[in-house]
């Protein structure tokens, strides 16, 4: 029988997810982006400075990473060398943006798929503000007024109901709520305003920094790294190695087991040495991982099921857009990118599995498979990775800035050149993220995004392979169709962002767009 | 009503009441007595629902940034948020019934974040169906409606591109739609208008356009930090030069002269920074037309910025003086 998901919900976007179930057990699946807005045709034809601030809009979660990406194109096709400040001020930017972007999406986004949330009224401890909670949960259900809360779909067997660990989950949404928004602040400091910082340009960063805001930032930052060290890396190991270790040894939600990492984050001042090494792994054996070099000409898309013309797959350099709502093999309005022609999975699982990271090693020979539970735990892992670096990026700017001279940005190369390309490449909260620019008479001729939730919410390709989230569905148990919890907290595990997936459309014109490589 | 759940003190609350309530002109004794009658009459809070279409949940984002108050005390102690698709439990036909229940009783606040397609209903559908259909019937039997961020209001920039996102206002015509515009929406707008709404029962006064007044009614120029240097004719040039930090934004391509709204004085993030601060200028969000009518953003080369300085040279922007400010 097949079982629609129509809206997934607790995700960014618009996102239906189809599945056939045969015995409990899901045979095949189809993600569907279900909304676009037309972006790149927006683009054509205005000042390339726009891209950053328009780009930035294509997602109100991961704002930052778009802005980047963009601007690091933009550094491409008009010369610029951003000076050593503005790297730092753009890499503080965007580690706020993951700290709090990966602490809303486990406790906001999924930690409800879990826990059983009402287990809290068995609460039988001490603890005056835990009591507190439990008091206000009762409270709410005496009210008949549970929304949002409620609701939900039914707890199964993997759900966590012990009242203890329940009410300190419950508690920790609580606190994580403000948490994700001080960490946002934190970014604010350089960057503006959020959601959408407005001081990551082409050529490097607006705001001179002052010595007070780095000292500000430095304290925020404290208490970010308390809360991932001592609240949030714990809770993720206690339910993965806890409740949860049955789904996760299980590798529930583990898909085709190809990845990719473009790499980011520069580590040193040169900017070689990175905190997410780039890599390639086709068909992971966890216990011998090898990680190959990314060659991004190796990236297509292919259209065979989106609602674009049909076409051969192509690099996105030379993607054509031709929009077809009727065509009827078409279920979605992602596309489907495949690296060497293979469908893969980005994000950070693959991010942790291509550094070899040691502590998502350890949680691997206890028999975490990658999957679901997996994905989780290394969204955690790295969060402390980003903040650890964070303090080594202050140290750096502070030393920096205190020297005479100091730059944000290169000033000489502000202006948009009659002609150029350029390529921004980073790693986004979600994975990787590609942005492509062509600029003809100091005007953008084309713009193209390939995004981390295009990757993982591709449909089929050409050759009827199935997208990530497709294939990581394939064995999910759904006992019960009028519950496919265990669905829901597969895809949820990839933190979807669907409106960045699904911008690209055709131009007005209609007419063929050609991006050719020179 | 007991905050410690919310890890907020009653005091706290009481003092952004106060803050509130003088915006509203109300004593505080009187608004605190308001808002707990209006919370305490049948021991219900007012339904909402929350929908969003040609978005990217930069609004739902923005709303969840907000400190003081704590988003939890909005979405769980003023409000009955019965369907947000970003925050809550419910998927698919759960979430679905629970929309549908609620727009069958009527008499909630809709708020609309995000676009609507005009040009096919294709570009946007949500649980099979099209969102210009759900705007239409959830505006239908709704007592308040509410568009947040430049989409939902004016179409944003999906208004600039072929699939021709509109506002609510294009959709729903027998009310009147109250319109935070910036893009994103800022949260201490949301919060002050559903406490509006909740203290009086009534929409609160809007502007031509559907904005209230008490954050859109001043422009942003005569109440930015920089308005001497404009004045002055003394523009930022390059950004690494400490000697220019504070000077005026315009060849920077700011579009503060243009543009209404409160974000000179409420500033952003819990007054952490706002645009122009950081030395990026205001680029017009919260104006119809954003974004293709304040492009290009980043300098002064475009007709937009042509435009303002002709009126600063005709002597259409004097500096301001008391009896004008």
């Amino acid at each position: 029988m097949k079982i629609v998901v129509d809206p997934v919900t607790r995700i960014e976007g618009h996102l239906k997810i189809t599945v056939e179930v045969e015995n409990g057990v899901v045979k095949d699946a189809w993600s569907s982006g279900t909304m676009a807005r037309g972006f790149e045709a927006l683009l054509t034809g205005k000042d390339p400075r726009d891209a950053p601030f328009v780009t930035s809009r294509f997602c109100g979660v991961c704002f930052s990473v778009h802005q980047m990406a963009s601007a690091l194109a933009l550094d491409e096709a008009f010369g610029a060398e951003v000076p050593l400040g503005g790297r730092l001020l753009r890499s503080l930017c965007n580690a706020a943006e993951y700290i709090y972007d990966h602490v809303l999406h486990f406790y906001h986004l999924s930690a409800l798929d879990y826990i059983d949330v009402m287990a809290v009224a068995a609460y039988k401890g001490r603890d005056k503000d835990l009591n507190a909670l439990k008091e206000k949960v009762v409270g709410l259900v005496k009210a008949k007024d549970t929304y949002p809360l409620t609701p939900r779909y039914k707890p199964d067997e993997f759900s966590v109901s012990d009242p203890d660990m329940v009410i300190s989950a419950v508690k920790h949404y609580v606190d994580a709520l403000s948490m994700q928004a001080k960490a946002r602040n934190m970014g604010v400091i350089f960057g503006g305003r959020q959601p959408h910082y407005q001081s990551i340009v082409v050529g490097g960063f607006t705001q001179l920094p002052d010595i007070n805001q780095v000292a500000r930032f430095r304290a925020m930052l404290d208490e970010q790294a308390k809360f991932v060290n001592e609240v949030y890396i714990p809770d993720v190991l206690a339910f993965g190695t806890g409740p949860l270790l049955p789904l996760a040894t299980a590798g529930v939600g583990g898909g085709h087991y190809n990845y990719l990492s473009y790499g980011s984050f520069e580590k040193d001042v040169a900017g070689k040495d990175l905190l997410f090494p780039s890599g390639v792994i086709v068909g992971l054996n966890p216990a011998d991982i090898k990680a190959g070099p990314v060659d991004q000409k190796k990236v297509t898309e292919s259209v065979k099921h989106a609602w674009y013309r049909e076409n051969k797959p192509q690099h996105p350099y030379n993607g054509e857009q031709v929009f077809d709502l009727d065509r009827k093999e078409a279920y979605s309005f992602i596309k489907a990118p495949r690296y060497n022609g293979l469908p893969m999975e980005v994000g950070p699982l693959a991010r942790m599995l291509v550094a070899k990271n040691p502590d998502l090693m350890g949680l691997v020979a206890k028999g975490v498979k990658p999957g679901a539970v997996a994905r989780h735990a290394a969204r955690a892992i790295e969060t402390k990775l980003v903040v650890d670096a964070a303090y080594t990026w202050l140290d750096q700017l502070l030393s920096e800035m205190t020297k005479p001279g100091f730059k944000i940005h290169d000033t000489a190369h502000y202006e948009p050149p009659d002609r150029g390309m350029g390529a921004g490449f980073y790693e986004a909260p979600r994975g990787a993220l590609g942005h492509w620019v062509k600029i003809k008479d100091k005007k953008i001729e084309n713009y193209q995004a390939v995004v981390p939730s295009t990757w993982n919410a591709s449909p089929r390709d050409e050759k009827g392979v199935r997208g990530q989230y497709e294939e990581s569905l394939i064995g999910a148990p759904v006992p019960d169709p009028d519950n496919p919890i265990n669905v829901v907290r597969v895809i949820r595990s990839f933190d979807p962002c669907l409106a960045c997936a699904v911008h690209l459309i055709d131009p007005k014109t209609n007419e063929i767009k050609k991006f050719l490589v020179e | 009503m007991d905050m410690r759940f919310l890890n907020v003190s009653r005091r706290d609350f009481m003092k952004y009441c106060a803050t509130t309530a003088a915006v509203l002109g109300l004593s505080e004794v009187d608004f605190v007595s308001k808002v707990s009658e209006v919370l305490a009459a049948a021991g219900k809070k007012p339904p909402v629902i929350w929908i969003a279409g040609q978005d990217c949940a930069g609004c739902t984002v923005s709303l969840a940034g907000s400190l003081n108050p704590p988003v939890a005390t909005m979405i769980l102690e003023l409000i009955s948020l019965r369907y947000h698709e970003t925050i809550m439990a419910a998927s698919g036909y759960l979430a679905e019934a629970t929309y549908e229940a609620t727009v069958k009783e009527g008499g909630y606040v809709l708020i609309v974040e995000g676009s609507i397609p005009m040009a096919d209903d294709r570009f946007c559908m949500i649980g099979g169906r099209p969102f210009r259909k759900i705007v239409e019937e959830a505006g239908a039997k709704a007592a308040a409606v509410i568009a947040v961020g430049a989409c939902a209001t004016y179409g944003g920039i999906p208004g600039g591109t072929p699939t021709k996102g509109a506002g609510a206002g294009a959709i729903i015509k027998d009310k009147p739609i109250i319109n935070l515009s910036t893009c994103p929406v800022h949260p201490d707008h949301i919060a002050g208008t559903i406490l509006y709404y909740l203290t009086t029962g009534k929409v609160p006064p809007l502007d031509k356009i559907g904005r209230p007044t008490m954050y859109f009614g001043e422009l942003v120029h005569d109440n930015c930090r920089r308005r001497s240097y404009f004045d002055n004719e003394m523009f930022l040039k390059d950004w690494n030069d400490p000697a220019q930090k504070n000077w005026c934004l315009y060849e920077k391509g700011c579009k503060g002269p243009d543009t209404y709204a409160d974000c000179p004085v409420r500033r952003w993030n819990d007054g952490m920074n706002f645009c122009i601060d950081c030395g990026a200028g205001c680029m017009g969000c919260a104006e119809p037309g954003f974004y293709v009518g304040m492009s290009p953003l980043y300098t002064a080369e475009g007709e937009r910025s042509r435009k303002i300085m002709a009126r600063k040279k005709a002597g259409l922007i004097p500096p301001l003086k008391e009896e004008e400010a």
